[in-house]
């Protein structure tokens, strides 16, 4: 055997040869002393972070000539990739980041909050009016702002603020607002008054609360588009109405809004079309469509548009509508950009359950029924019934509903009937919901010229614990100023067609959402499918809904009661946890509430969402809404990059134990994160750290029917099954229906086989024969067969 | 009769290597389509990358041009002859048309990367043209030729041949040569940049590493049948053939990093890629070769489950093939 000897001594070469290139142009050694030195200032009260390691590696990864800005990047970078071992390295990381984007700003001459809004308005990114009530307010607003605010952060919550959040020079791109600017430039694009901003600021600064996306994007710019759903109802059955719904999707999702848009009224494939005598081609041409058209937008490079696609399954294309998704089969009847869902009425359900046929009608033989539910559907329905296209097997079309689920995720189950006969809109006679939205949390009626808005915004449980509990009083403030800054939107808004600027007015509909349960099971210690976390959960949404309610009553006593009022239930008197049946544990204050609505209204028709806050939990460094934990240890993939997030909470209780060794760590990674497989872990550990995969899907559904009757819109509720079967999934979305759900959202699974992993041991090849010739495990042994 | 006897055994009942067949039937679950893979995004990306991390993208993908229809043309040349169970062909069968899907993706790939059909031609040609794409794939060529004319596997010095070539494509090409490449990607991935080549790469990786295992079981299982194939003089070709391939990938990487790439030193490659032949080796029961650690980070984030913002990528994390019925009573 021929060994070769040109393995370099590589740190050797190294120290000889890395210079780097400082921004005057001249080439200079690198010192890995001075970025020690540039890394110490950092770490503070980070106990368990190297400086030195940071260094070291940061220097292995240049090249010889590279410049300092890359330098700087680079040890950001290297920062953030040692969080998988110790977890501090991401605060490290992150107060690296903040210090560049600092510099950043401050290089372009910018010293102060008022400075940055006026130099962010001479570059046309501020409206008029923010950018006067900043310099009216100037002092006191750049005294407000906490100097310490960015140490809050997690590297991944800054680092996609800074990648998507904070303005930019239109031509430099460089950033010209630093994360606490950005923060109180949204304050105060929602105020009226320095003292209102500064506490919304502060508010938001702690990471306690944070308003949806369009909001932090929009707030105080020029286009203060801050609703985060648009409900578009189904184009009226004629190709000018299509074709209208096509530019109204186009200008909603320009300005950052998901949407939702029915498509039951559109008459299916072979239906006649009487002004050519010619046959439908169906809707899946218009829905490809319309699939091009939302991909064409971009949402400013921040976001990808997006659509959600509602039919009912009496609509006789159904079964291509459940393809639309299939990664097999004629591209040109593909839609890989829409998502869909199916909005179910209850007659449906049962006649799975009874095993039962099912009708498809066409919506040209049967106009009325996307705009009836409950009897009066049901009634109908069965009329139509003599007039239908197809007749399925019910069961067979929800298998086929189930099989979509498995396969890609999409196809979401969503509930016709209890979302309305739950809702506070449909009080009067001709109101219907006749969808959800993208995410599946807001349920609001809408119609041909009225399109349905909803701003959003989340409580961060976790920002409101203290060590025995809830902090109950610290939990009613934060809803009081958030539902007060969710009902401001509605006014400021700038609403991107007319149909959603005649429906906000009108109903004044907000979603205040939860997002950090997760978290505050794991303070507490409450394993995510005890009883004690499902009562917590519940009281936690009471509490909520009925602050939020006396907040909405409290600012209709002083601004009037929204002009749709008279519509709604509670102007009967039936709250929303009346709907339900429920009975509420804080009689007292509920009682009060309900003198207050009938003397003077409520300000806003709907008030509570849990909305999926994917990325404003990355912001806020918490777990995603509801959700139980996905892993303890996995990435997030986003337009920033890949992101290591590893559960802090373990690996905590793991140092305390001794435990967070190199072999622990591997460990997890084999088994994907789950702890588990870790036997030396005392089982209650094992217990509470169960992953999304691990805990039964009956418990998830359980805690959303408790809490539902204290959210009078919906809730995003994730199912997590590692490998679906057409039996389990119909099961599961059967017991879902049971318990009373107006909407699920996606099913999410698991990849069948997974790349290799190259960063934990391998078992050597001697173990793998040993198991495969034992006696001992007989399926394993492929030689005895 | 063992797995290397020649013939054309078409028996799948009594099934003599049942894994084999679970491998096809996992394989199956992972079907992809180009038509998934969203590439528009990427152009805007190329447009913002550094000169040097311009002409690393342009290595890559000429080399990707090829590279997986080499492994395609041996597959049908040497290995599907030569693996006697109609299992076994099942999945190699399931892998030649993972790797046509893969060459699909590459070619649509490289018309959108490169618009100009000048340029497009000369990418397609790298491999005659540009010298460190070219060494590697002489080298695979070698190992090709090496038993193409080898009808039926009748002595011992065969399926030595066999074996070499096997472990050859498994360990060396779709084990170091795909691998280094995948480390490119992921650099890039991790970076946030050219969503659309790593969201199909990772679904190109993720048959790669079921290729490379089929192949591995296949070697684990001519071990089990014909102990005696297997002796330390095997273990020093093998060691050889990785020696050289572990230089055909550096060479490549000098190439590919010639201006200079922050957070991707040649230094640090070099130590990656012994790292991986250490590995490879290590599942051939064979010892560590060079001793080197993994330096890169970012390769820990492919081990890991992804959990994708809907709003800012497709999710992949999904199966087709999901069978049952309807049911009201299963656990879930």
């Amino acid at each position: 055997m021929t060994v070769t000897t040109e393995t370099p001594a590589v740190p050797e070469q190294r120290r000889h040869a890395m210079r780097v290139r400082k921004r005057d142009g001249a080439l200079e050694p690198v010192d890995v002393n001075k970025i020690v030195r540039a890394v110490e200032l950092w770490v503070g009260d980070l106990d368990e972070v190297d400086p030195l390691r940071v260094a070291t590696k940061t220097i292995s990864g240049l090249y010889d000539g590279a410049t300092t800005a890359e330098l700087d990047k680079l040890s950001i970078q290297t920062a953030a990739e040692l969080i998988g071992e110790e977890p501090q390295y991401s605060r490290l990381a992150a107060r690296l980041l903040a210090a560049y984007v600092d510099k950043e700003v401050r290089g372009q001459g910018v010293a102060s909050f008022s400075q940055s809004i006026r130099y962010a308005y001479d570059q046309g990114l501020i409206g008029d009016e923010t950018a006067a009530f900043v310099a009216r307010n100037a002092r006191k607003l750049d005294d407000a702002v906490d100097v310490d605010g960015d140490r809050r952060f997690e590297y991944f919550g800054l680092r996609t603020v800074a990648d998507r959040y904070l303005l930019r020079h239109p031509q430099t791109r460089l950033v010209v607002e630093t994360p606490q600017y950005w923060l109180l430039r949204v304050a105060c694009g929602l105020s009226t008054n320095p003292a209102e901003a500064i506490a919304f600021y502060r508010l938001m600064s702690s990471l306690a609360y944070l308003p949806s996306s369009p909001t932090l994007f929009n707030s105080g710019t020029r286009h203060t588009q801050m609703s985060s759903c648009f409900l578009v109802d189904s184009p009226r059955d004629e190709l000018d109405s299509i074709y209208e719904r096509y530019h109204q999707v186009a200008k909603l999702s320009k300005f950052s809004g998901g949407i939702g848009i029915s498509w039951s009224r559109i008459r299916g494939r072979g239906a006649l079309i009487r002004g050519t005598n010619g046959r439908s081609n169906g809707i899946v041409p218009f829905l490809k469509t319309l699939d091009a058209g939302v991909a064409a937008v971009n949402q400013g490079g921040r976001r990808k548009g997006a659509a959600c696609v509602y039919l009912e399954p009496w609509h006789p294309d159904v079964e291509e509508f459940l393809e639309l998704r299939d990664n097999t089969g004629e591209d040109s009847r593909r839609t890989h950009n829409l998502n869909l869902a199916n909005w179910i009425p209850d007659e449906f359900m049962r006649r799975v359950e009874a095993d039962e046929d099912w009708s498809l009608v066409d919506p040209s033989d049967a106009p009325e029924l996307p705009d009836l539910f409950g009897e009066a559907f049901d009634d109908a329905y069965r009329a139509a019934e003599k007039k239908a296209v197809k007749t399925v097997k019910a069961r067979d079309l929800y298998g086929r509903m189930m099989r979509t689920l498995a396969q890609t995720g999409n196809g979401w189950m969503t509930f016709k009937d209890p979302s309305n006969r739950l809702s506070n809109q449909t009080g009067a006679p001709g109101n219907a919901i006749h969808l959800s939205n993208l995410c599946t949390e807001i349920l609001e009626v809408n119609s041909d010229d009225e399109t349905a808005v909803c701003n959003l915004g989340s409580i961060n449980l976790g920002a409101h614990l203290t060590a025995e509990g809830v902090d109950w009083d610290k939990l009613r403030a934060t809803v009081r100023t958030a539902v007060v800054f969710l009902d401001r939107v509605i006014d400021i808004n700038y609403y991107p067609s007319e149909q959603a600027a005649a429906s906000n007015p009108r109903w004044r509909p907000v979603g205040l959402g939860l997002m950090g349960l997760q978290d505050a099971f794991f303070s507490l210690r409450l394993p995510f499918d005890s009883d004690a976390a499902r009562e917590l959960s519940t009281r936690v949404q009471e509490e909520i809904l009925l602050t939020a309610l006396e907040t909405s009553a409290g600012m209709a006593e002083e601004f009037g009661a929204h002009p749709a009022f008279a519509e709604t239930r509670a102007a009967r008197g039936d709250l929303h946890p009346d709907l339900w049946g429920a009975t509420p544990t804080q009689t007292a204050r509920w009682d009060a509430l309900r003198g207050r609505i009938a003397a003077t209204g409520l300000r806003n028709s709907l008030l509570v969402a849990i909305a999926p806050t994917a990325t404003i939990a990355s912001i806020a460094g918490c777990y995603e809404c509801i959700e139980p934990q996905v892993s303890n240890l996995f990435k997030r993939e986003t337009m920033s990059g890949e992101f290591l997030q590893i559960n802090t909470y373990l690996v905590r209780e793991l140092k305390a134990l001794g435990r967070w060794t190199p072999e622990v760590r591997d460990q997890i990674k084999r088994s994907e994160g789950s702890v588990q497989g870790i036997e030396s872990l005392p089982a209650d550990v094992r217990e509470l750290f169960r992953t999304a995969w691990e805990l039964p899907q009956r418990a998830l559904i359980d805690l959303a029917a408790a809490r539902a009757p204290y959210i009078d819109q919906s809730q995003s509720l994730n199912l997590f099954l590692s490998v679906p079967t057409i039996g389990k999934l119909s099961s599961m979305y059967l017991y879902a229906w049971k318990s009373g759900l107006k909407t699920t959202y996606y099913l999410r699974s698991r990849p069948a086989t997974r790349i290799q992993q190259a960063t934990v041991s391998i078992v050597p090849v001697a173990d793998a024969e040993a198991l495969a010739c034992s006696l001992e495990n007989p399926e394993s042994c492929e030689a005895c067969q | 009769m063992t797995l290397l006897n020649p013939g054309l055994d078409l028996t799948l009942r009594p099934m003599r290597y049942p894994a084999f067949f679970d491998r096809f039937k996992d394989a199956i679950k992972n079907t992809w389509t180009v038509e998934e893979v969203d590439l528009h995004t990427d152009l805007a990306d190329l447009a913002k990358l550094s000169p040097a991390e311009q002409h690393l993208v342009s290595r890559l993908v000429a080399f990707f041009a090829t590279g997986d229809t080499i492994v395609a043309n041996n597959l049908v040349l040497n290995l599907y002859q030569h693996v006697n169970s109609p299992e076994g062909r099942l999945y190699l069968s399931r892998q030649l048309f993972e790797e046509a899907v893969h060459v699909q993706f590459y070619l649509n790939l490289l018309d959108t990367y490169v618009p100009d059909e000048q340029q497009r031609f000369e990418a397609f040609a790298a491999v005659e043209n540009i010298p460190s794409i070219r060494r590697k794939a002489e080298f695979c060529f070698k190992w090709i030729d090496s038993i193409f004319e080898l009808r039926e596997l009748k002595t011992r010095d065969d399926r030595r041949a066999f074996l070499l070539n096997l472990i050859c494509f498994a360990a060396c090409i779709e084990g170091l040569f795909f691998y280094g490449a995948f480390a490119y990607v992921y650099f890039l991935r991790s970076r946030g940049v050219l969503h659309g080549l790593a969201s199909g790469t990772n679904w190109v990786f993720r048959d790669e590493s079921m290729h490379m295992a089929f192949a591995f079981d296949v070697v684990d299982t001519v071990r089990r049948e014909e102990p005696d194939l297997f002796d330390a003089d095997l273990e020093k070709q093998v060691t050889a053939m990785m020696e050289e391939a572990v230089e055909c990938e550096v060479q490549f990487a000098e190439d590919l990093l010639e201006q200079g790439v922050s957070g991707l030193s040649l230094a640090d490659m070099r130590s990656y890629l012994q790292h991986v032949a250490d590995r490879r080796l290590a599942v051939l029961g064979i010892a560590a070769r060079y001793g080197s650690k993994n330096p890169f980070a970012f390769m820990e984030l492919q081990d890991v489950q992804e959990l994708s913002n809907f709003f800012e990528r497709r999710v992949s994390a999904y199966q087709v093939g999901v069978t049952g019925t309807v049911a009201f009573d299963d656990d879930f």
